[in-house]
């Protein structure tokens, strides 16, 4: 189960940044198809099937989403399907690749995730509950923000916490983009814009190949003016939640069989992989019923994690995390995370993936994981050693 | 020539300019608005840079509150550029107003260049309140001359009624009636015709009035509280009272208005004699301005006390300290609060011997002899006087109105008895035998013109249905709570009649036998409507409450039943229905709305189911209607639970429409059957003619049986928005059970499939709704509160 190769677009602010006409399933063809071009041993009528994460597959990614980007990226006969684990979904798909390698059901696999917030609604288009989960338990379906409000008020995380945790995000991404750390693995998409203007048709083409949502000028005192936007008298703002954000991530994974007939140079290997339950009042604390999970199963401890990835959600069930999983706060998003850079829901997981094996490579370490909250509540951690 | 406007440039975009140029966007207009380039900014640089001023006072606007916009998207309708850039583009406009700095030679400038460009016929027009029309005219074309007047806006524009239209010796007169006509029917204003005078009407009398306050204060050693008490709603004039609105105004202001009325009328003997007090020149000195310096006779600390109301400090006029204030404690106070009736309010008010009365009393006098002085010198007729105050300065009566309280004769009396000179025309008409300024006479109200000596309708007033000038002889039926009144061809006008004009037993009956009545007899179709500040503060709360309290569910159910059986007459009755309104259309006022054939909407109402306010849901058939209107919006293919949701937060947050506008996008009016008159004082007539309209032809709709509703389906989704509401401490747990009950209703009940029924069957699953929330003791907790309180309680 090793993971051949890890590309990602720039991720788009949602509504208002490069993406914001892009469709998702256009962006994950671009970047598979980039992703080929990189490896030119592999030939598409060998991947067995291409899996693709995503958090709201209906409207634009609906139709079975998957199916038309294994299509028009790499042929007719080339499989796809459209897999779901809200945020965690981009890095489950990994996991389903990994999984049926090693049951033997396949040797190679395109896996990732992609999402449009810019198109798609954060609840859909229609939201239809069960009414009898609507009368027994209404807990399960509230708004990821009052998630994080609950959270925020049960393991006692400030306000001032928040915002600074908020902040450093924003530094770290700042200095991350300054030193290009993510040039590496970003694939540059042209964007055509055609709109009216004073009656005229304009057209316009660039090359998006940044992360849109790094405020680097913003301070302490700025985050600290704004309103919470959840809950009155509430802690959780704008700024110390995760940004909408659009984007498109995969990973191209390989059993060992395939590696050494081809002559891969495979860059990590996904060393498991786990998720678990929790309240769902409370889905930001979700990495901690994953974490020792996935440790356990790799036969690790935590000192063995030389970096951690873990999607700020939000900046609360960030800290509560930190604190309560007992992770050491210099070895976590050393590049920030998605209050600074953005969160594409199901391309998350991908996306942190493809980073956190350039990071390892970077500062020369050898075990890293990605762990991520999850709608409903739940949580994933994904063990990576870096090869 | 039959002129039209549909273009109008603004030029100025400070507070007046911006909210000028958002109501007419409001009315529909495309506005130009300029400014000037900031300095500093280069010729080159992008648009946004050189707009800057009014990019952000537009900007400001939509932030504003009271919102200067009937609704946000209308910003689209103006365009913002630069007096640099843009000023040939006024060459397009029908209609430019000045609303720049008050320099005469900086306004001159302006207007050359805007002479050079505009159109020949364009109307020019300025805002100015402190510089003479004419001067501004001179040296222009002949063509901009007789195109050229004052248009004075009070501030907001939106909200403020009155228009002053000014014209110089030049203008056309075509121009001043079609501005006359346009300010009332297109503007929704209250145009006043004034001369060419320092303060043209309103400030010059209004300022005057103030300054006499200011002086009969420290005569009568009265404090600034007692004083505001007794000059606010007592009087029929706004809680501001004086001083309290001297802050508003800005002090520096009236002190601007009265020195330059002292200097620009020297004739004046009244200003002249009028002396502003010291502790008035103190805070001008010291730059205590009122609100704007956060300090002037008032001091908000924004400090609290223990029981968390703010702390507002009062000057004591003595020590020129801001002290804590006393309840003012004046018999005449106490006097006024037993009496509804505005007139014998004042009469009594003023006849007190306490130095309230006497405030009031010895004020009063000197307005009567100083209007009457006034005209004809600012205006050739009584009445603009009266408007421009009463649309101004929002009182409820205006100074000769005032004056025919106490009676001509007898206020000219009493006003020479304080020294004061009545002038000869007013001397003229008590030796004549009228003691009136205005009567009413076969349904029009008449001023007594000073030139003929006689009576007058008001001219421009016809259209005005003015239902007190019905009720001598048009009363076709009326009880406790209502009137009907013949106001002709064929149309009959329901007035309310109780008190805030809410909706007890006596007008749920009189609206029934006022649709029996049209029904049975010759008549065309019924309006429902009045002439109050309010349409309806909705149902009678005191009636439920007692019913509540008393647990009598008969009664409670045969009350809710006779409301639903009301609204539903007026749905299905045999002649068109429509209903009339303006200001407050709230609960049961907005029921009885949303059950007519249609509704004739002044733009200033404001339309709200706001029933969980007191622990209700709407029970007069406002849940039911909002069912139906969801249903029929459901398109084939439909996801159908975002309307449902919609709906639901519109009666489950008690969401208040803040413009006619608004109220289409909250789903209270309906686009094609409701329509928004922006002149309120027209809804009637307008009402009258779309029953006119409706009536050739008119076939009763029939009873629905086909509303579609989503039963738990739908339930489920609505109780998920709840609960998150309550999570984000939006609602209580109390909050949360009305809004329940508002989705079953709004659903169907827990019917285990999309289905559809019928109007009855929604009508007696909401009755029950709001009888079982009768039953609830925070529901009467809220109740008791807004009695006792008139606001409501979060509990």
């Amino acid at each position: 189960m090793y993971i051949v190769k890890a590309y990602r677009s720039a991720v788009g602010k949602a509504k208002k940044g490069s993406f914001k006409n892009y469709r998702s399933d256009d962006l994950a063809v671009k970047v598979i198809e980039y992703m080929m071009e990189q490896t030119p041993q592999v030939a598409p009528e060998m991947i067995d099937d291409v899996i693709v994460g995503c958090a709201n597959p209906e409207g634009e990614q609906g139709l079975q989403m998957g199916r038309h980007i294994s299509a028009r990226a790499l042929g007719k006969v080339v499989p796809g399907m459209t897999v779901n684990r809200y945020c965690a979904s981009g890095l489950e798909t990994i996991s389903i690749a990994a999984g049926k390698i090693a049951a033997g059901m396949g040797d190679m696999y395109i896996a990732g995730g992609a999402e449009s917030m810019s198109m798609i609604p954060m609840t859909g288009y229609k939201l239809a509950p069960s009414y009898e989960t609507a009368v027994a338990q209404p807990n399960y379906l509230i708004g990821m923000g009052l998630t994080a409000e609950a959270v925020a008020n049960k393991y006692e995380v400030s306000r001032e916490d928040q915002d600074e945790f908020a902040y450093n995000s924003h530094q770290k991404a700042a200095n991350a983009l300054a030193n290009g750390y993510f040039d590496k693995s970003i694939v540059p998409v042209d964007v055509t814009e055609v709109w009216v203007e004073n009656g005229q048709r304009k057209e316009k083409t660039f090359t998006m190949k940044q992360d849109e949502g790094v405020r680097a000028d913003t301070s302490k005192e700025v985050l600290g003016k704004l309103r919470a936007v959840f809950a009155q008298g509430g802690s959780v703002t704008a700024g110390n939640s995760s940004q909408t954000s659009d984007g498109a991530a995969f990973t191209l994974v390989a059993s060992e069989k395939m590696v050494k007939e081809l002559n891969l140079e495979p860059i990590a290997r996904l060393v498991t992989c786990s998720v678990g339950g929790v309240d769902p009042l409370y889905m930001g604390i979700g990495p901690c019923a994953a974490i020792p999970k996935a440790l356990s199963r790799a036969g690790l401890s935590l000192s063995d994690i030389d970096l951690i990835e873990l999607n700020e959600a939000f900046a609360s069930q960030a800290l509560a995390v930190i604190r309560t999983a007992g992770l050491d706060p210099s070895k976590v998003n050393i590049n920030g995370g998605a209050i600074a850079l953005g969160h594409p829901l199901g391309c998350t997981g991908a996306k942190l993936t493809t980073q956190l094996i350039d990071d390892l490579e970077r500062t020369g370490g050898k075990y890293g994981m990605v762990t991520a909250c999850v709608g409903g509540g739940q949580g994933i951690a994904g063990i990576i050693e870096k090869l | 020539m039959s002129r039209k406007i549909s273009k109008v440039a603004v030029l100025g975009s400070g507070v007046m300019g911006t909210g000028i140029a958002c109501h007419l966007a409001n009315v529909g207009m495309k506005v130009l608005m300029l400014d000037i380039v900031p300095k500093g900014v280069d010729k080159d640089a992008p648009a946004a840079q050189r707009n800057a001023i009014g990019n952000g006072a537009l900007k400001a606007a939509l932030k504003a509150k009271p919102a200067p916009l009937y609704v946000k998207r209308y910003a689209s309708r103006i365009t913002v550029g630069n007096f640099d850039d843009d000023l040939d583009k006024i060459a397009d406009c029908d209609w430019i107003i000045e609303v720049i700095i008050e320099r005469l030679d900086i306004k001159q400038s302006l207007f050359e260049k805007v002479d050079a460009i505009r159109k020949p016929g364009t109307i020019v027009s300025s805002n100015t309140s402190g510089i003479p029309i004419h001067m501004m005219a001179e040296g222009r074309s002949e063509d901009f001359r007789k195109h050229f007047l004052g248009t004075h806006f009070f501030n907001p524009p939106r909200y403020l009624r009155l228009l002053e239209i000014i014209p110089t010796a030049d203008t056309d007169q075509g121009v001043v009636d079609f501005l006359m006509n346009f300010g009332s029917v297109v503007l929704g204003k209250q145009t006043v015709l004034c001369k060419d005078t320092p303060g043209f009407i309103a400030n010059r009398i209004g300022v005057y009035g103030m300054a006499k306050i200011l002086e009969l204060t420290e005569e009568l050693g009265m404090t600034i509280s007692e004083v505001d008490k007794i000059t606010g709603p007592p009087v029929g004039r706004p809680k501001t009272g004086t001083f309290r609105l001297a802050d508003l105004v800005g002090n520096d202001v009236i002190d601007k208005v009265m020195k330059g009325l002292k200097q620009n009328a020297p004739h004046d003997k009244m200003v002249a004699d009028v002396k502003m007090p010291e502790y008035f020149n103190y805070l001008v000195e010291n730059n205590f301005l009122g609100d704007k310096t956060k300090k002037g006779f008032y001091h908000k600390t924004g400090q609290r006390d223990e029981k968390g109301r703010s702390i507002i400090l009062g000057l004591n006029l003595e020590t020129k300290e801001h002290e804590a204030t006393a309840r003012p404690d004046l018999p005449s106070l106490k006097l006024a609060k037993q009496i509804d009736d505005l007139k014998n309010r004042f009469k009594a008010v003023f006849n007190s011997e306490d130095k309230g009365g006497a405030l009031v009393r010895k004020s009063s006098l000197a307005l009567f002899a100083y209007v009457s002085q006034r005209v004809p010198e600012i205006s050739d007729h009584i009445y603009p006087v009266d408007d421009a105050l009463k649309a101004g300065f929002a009182w409820d009566l205006g100074p000769f109105e005032y004056w025919d309280v106490i009676g001509v004769k007898e206020g000219a009396e009493l006003a020479k008895a304080e020294g004061y000179e009545i002038s000869d025309w007013v001397e003229k008409m008590i030796a004549n035998g009228h003691n009136a300024f205005y009567k009413m006479e076969g349904g029009k109200r008449l001023y007594y013109n000073q030139d003929s000596e006689s009576y007058e309708v008001i001219p421009g007033s016809e259209e005005a249905i003015v239902l007190d000038a019905y009720r001598a002889t048009s009363v076709v039926f009326s009880n406790d709570e209502v009137s009907l009144h013949d106001i002709g061809d064929g149309v009959l006008c329901l007035e309310f009649t109780s008190k805030m004009n809410s909706i007890g037993e006596g007008v749920l009956r009189g609206v029934q036998q006022a649709i029996q009545i049209t029904e049975d007899g010759d008549w065309t179709g019924l309006v429902i409507g009045n002439n109050g500040k309010n349409f309806s503060v909705g149902a009678n709360l005191m009636l439920i409450g007692m019913m509540a309290f008393q647990q009598q569910w008969d009664q409670l159910n045969m009350a809710v039943k006779l409301f639903q059986d009301t609204t539903m007459k007026c749905r299905y009755s045999s002649k068109p229905v429509v209903v009339a309104t303006q200001g407050y259309v709230f609960g049961g006022g907005c029921e009885t709305l949303m059950h007519c054939d249609a509704a004739v909407v002044g733009a200033e109402s404001y339309i709200g189911l706001v029933e969980v306010g007191v622990g209700l849901i709407p029970g007069g058939g406002g849940t039911k209607e909002f069912a139906l209107r969801a249903s029929d919006s459901y398109f084939d293919g439909d996801v159908k639970i975002p309307t449902l949701i919609d709906k639901f937060r519109t009666i489950a947050m008690a969401a208040v429409a803040t413009s006619g506008t608004e109220a289409y996008d909250k789903g209270y009016l309906i686009e094609g059957r409701d329509r928004i008159v922006t002149n309120a004082s027209l809804n009637i007539y307008e009402a009258k003619k779309e029953v006119l309209h409706l009536a050739s032809g008119y076939v009763a709709p029939v009873m629905r049986e086909d509303i579609t509703v989503l039963g738990r389906g739908g339930m489920a989704a609505l109780y998920a928005a709840a609960h998150s509401l309550k999570l984000g401490k939006y609602a209580s747990e109390h909050d949360i059970k009305i809004a329940q009950k508002i989705a079953y209703v709004l659903c169907g009940g827990d019917l285990t499939g999309e289905q559809k029924v019928s109007e009855q069957y929604l009508l007696d699953i909401e009755r029950e709704a709001f009888i079982s929330l009768c039953g609830e003791q925070k529901t009467l907790e809220r109740i008791q509160h807004m009695l006792e309180k008139n606001k409501p309680l979060r509990n």
